[in-house]
């Protein structure tokens, strides 16, 4: 069986509907969504509307969370004066845009979502708002895949896909007793693997596609799909809807709405 | 007796650069002067902005400026090297004086200057060409940001979404900028390059709130959103507050290293 994995979608209708498409084209019936459906985008209910009509299983992004809680992510995880301002210009519009109901949905959302040996979460299964990027020290992505007792880590968050196999891994341990000399253990770690489905509405991998991820249970394969969509559509309804215009222009470029955080390991503890 | 050049050529031509140069050569006197282009409807010069001078007295303290003191060029020390730089869209049809501007003669004549030398980017063969572009149409949009200072990231964001063409088709754009810690940046972009250049002035001030000194933005293109560009900049400027957060932990130890008492 193979399921499809989607993350990152930032309100971006013309992106969420050509993933769909895409994946639906393929046969896959199973879809898991990694959250961050609003935000910087112009069409936050009606991403949302098309996610609860296709009863998508979603855990809740850093984005979903900041919205309903009616706080902005918090200052230091923003880079520049200038990111913060504009995440605050569309944390407010897109605030007043989403309906009660959108809202209450988003409040629902699960910080996880567990399939067999299969953990999704936005971020990482500490926080929406951590950052797990393919450089990650090897002991820390381990530890945070293995802690969570899963043999593979579906993520987000970063809007960098990347597939990463944490193998051949060992840790050395001197037993000293009393008496005896020290006794030396090597224990074998797991394989596991992190697999980030990169961002639908907001891809940040040097190009303008839409990515996402599919597995294939059968032969563990993970591929990592990249979808063509009407970027021009978004970034004129951008405009329309009176964001910050430096939006369009950076989502036409394939760049971020506003900057990531210098410091990406950041977690967030307001 | 004095020597006296004009240097002329189109913006980003490299013309500052290149006085630089040549004034550091010089070991005697040096004195600067800056004339005013003429613009047209097509064609706009950049208004007369400072960073030229402020940046050429900050690489070279002992520059005369000779807008300040006529004197200096019209009774010029031994071996004096004045450089005057005036902008010029198109290229002279003859080289050497005759071939300059008649109102720029006028200029020079009304200043009692007669240029020994005249070198025009684009025609003089030992100057570079790299830079030196022929434009059509050049609009050209500057802001006054005196005793404004930057969040260092923002800058950084805000001159990337400039000079990649987030507000129009940015050719070339200049500016001195402050940051907080006391030091300040010649941002320099010119379209034939493939990046951008961030020079260090030579005079850092302590960080003692907002620095008195030039700090200008100069922008020429085409099609430019200058509500945009200075919408941004707002975002990018740090307020009293913003600004004494940044300076406080570098005042105490900008304090401790005056008070410690040098081993030399």
């Amino acid at each position: 069986m193979k399921q499809a994995v989607i993350s990152c979608l930032h309100a971006n209708l013309a992106a969420v509907e050509a993933v769909l498409a895409d994946i639906d084209q393929q046969g896959i019936n199973t879809i898991t969504c990694l959250g961050d459906l609003v935000g910087y985008g112009p069409q936050p209910n009606e991403v949302v509307n098309l996610i609860r009509q296709r009863n998508i299983p979603t855990c809740q992004g850093c984005w979903d969370e900041d919205i309903i809680d009616g706080l902005n992510a918090c200052e230091c995880s923003y880079p520049s004066q200038l990111a913060e301002r504009r995440g605050h210009r569309a944390h407010h519009w897109t605030e007043q845009q989403l309906t009660e109901d959108n809202k209450a949905f988003l409040a629902t959302l699960p910080m996880t979502l567990r399939r067999n040996s299969h953990l999704f979460v936005h971020g990482s299964p500490n926080s929406q708002h951590e950052y797990l990027l393919p450089d990650m020290s090897a002991f820390a992505a381990l530890e945070r895949v293995d802690s969570a007792g899963a043999e593979i880590l579906f993520c987000g968050h970063t809007h960098q896909p990347y597939v990463r196999e944490l193998s051949e891994g060992s840790i050395q341990v001197k037993v000293q007793g009393n008496k005896e000399a020290p006794v030396e253990h090597e224990l074998k770690l797991p394989v596991r693997r992190i697999v980030n489905a990169g961002s639908v509405g907001e891809p940040r991998h040097g190009g303008t596609k839409a990515t996402y991820v599919i597995h294939d249970d059968n032969t563990q394969e993970i591929t990592i799909h990249e979808v063509e969509y009407d970027v021009a559509a978004t970034c004129q309804a951008i405009v329309n809807a009176g964001l910050p215009e430096v939006f369009a222009w950076r989502l036409s470029h394939g760049f971020e709405y506003a900057e990531r955080a210098d410091d990406a390991s950041h977690v967030c503890e307001r | 007796m004095g020597h006296i050049w004009l240097i002329t050529g189109p913006p980003g031509c490299g013309k500052t650069n290149w006085i630089l140069n040549t004034l550091q050569n010089h070991s005697g006197p040096k004195a600067y002067l800056q004339l005013h282009g003429h613009s047209s409807n097509e064609l706009e010069q950049a208004g007369n902005v400072g960073i030229d001078r402020a940046w050429l007295k900050d690489q070279i303290p002992d520059l005369q400026h000779a807008e300040v003191n006529a004197e200096l060029v019209q009774e010029p020390q031994k071996d004096q090297l004045t450089l005057i730089e005036w902008p010029q869209f198109h290229p002279p049809k003859t080289v050497g004086i005759e071939g300059a501007d008649p109102s720029l003669l006028n200029t020079l004549s009304g200043m009692n200057l007669s240029p020994q030398r005249v070198l025009n980017f684009g025609c003089d063969a030992e100057l570079p060409d790299q830079d030196t572009l022929r434009f059509t149409r050049l609009e050209s949009w500057s802001l006054n940001l005196h005793g404004q200072v930057w969040d260092p990231n923002s800058l950084s964001s805000f001159w990337f979404e400039l000079v990649n063409g987030a507000y129009g088709d940015v050719y070339r754009a200049k500016a001195l900028m402050n940051l907080p810690d006391g030091r300040a940046f010649l941002c320099n972009w010119m379209v034939s390059q493939p990046s951008s250049q961030f020079l260090p002035l030579k005079n850092v001030l302590p960080p003692l709130g907002r620095p008195q000194r030039t700090s200008e933005l100069v922008v020429q293109g085409k099609a430019l959103n200058s509500p945009g560009i200075e919408s941004t900049i707002h975002d990018c400027l740090l307020s009293d507050e913003a600004l004494e957060l940044h300076q406080a932990p570098l005042r105490e130890q900008f304090n401790q290293q005056q008070s410690t008492p040098s081993l030399v």
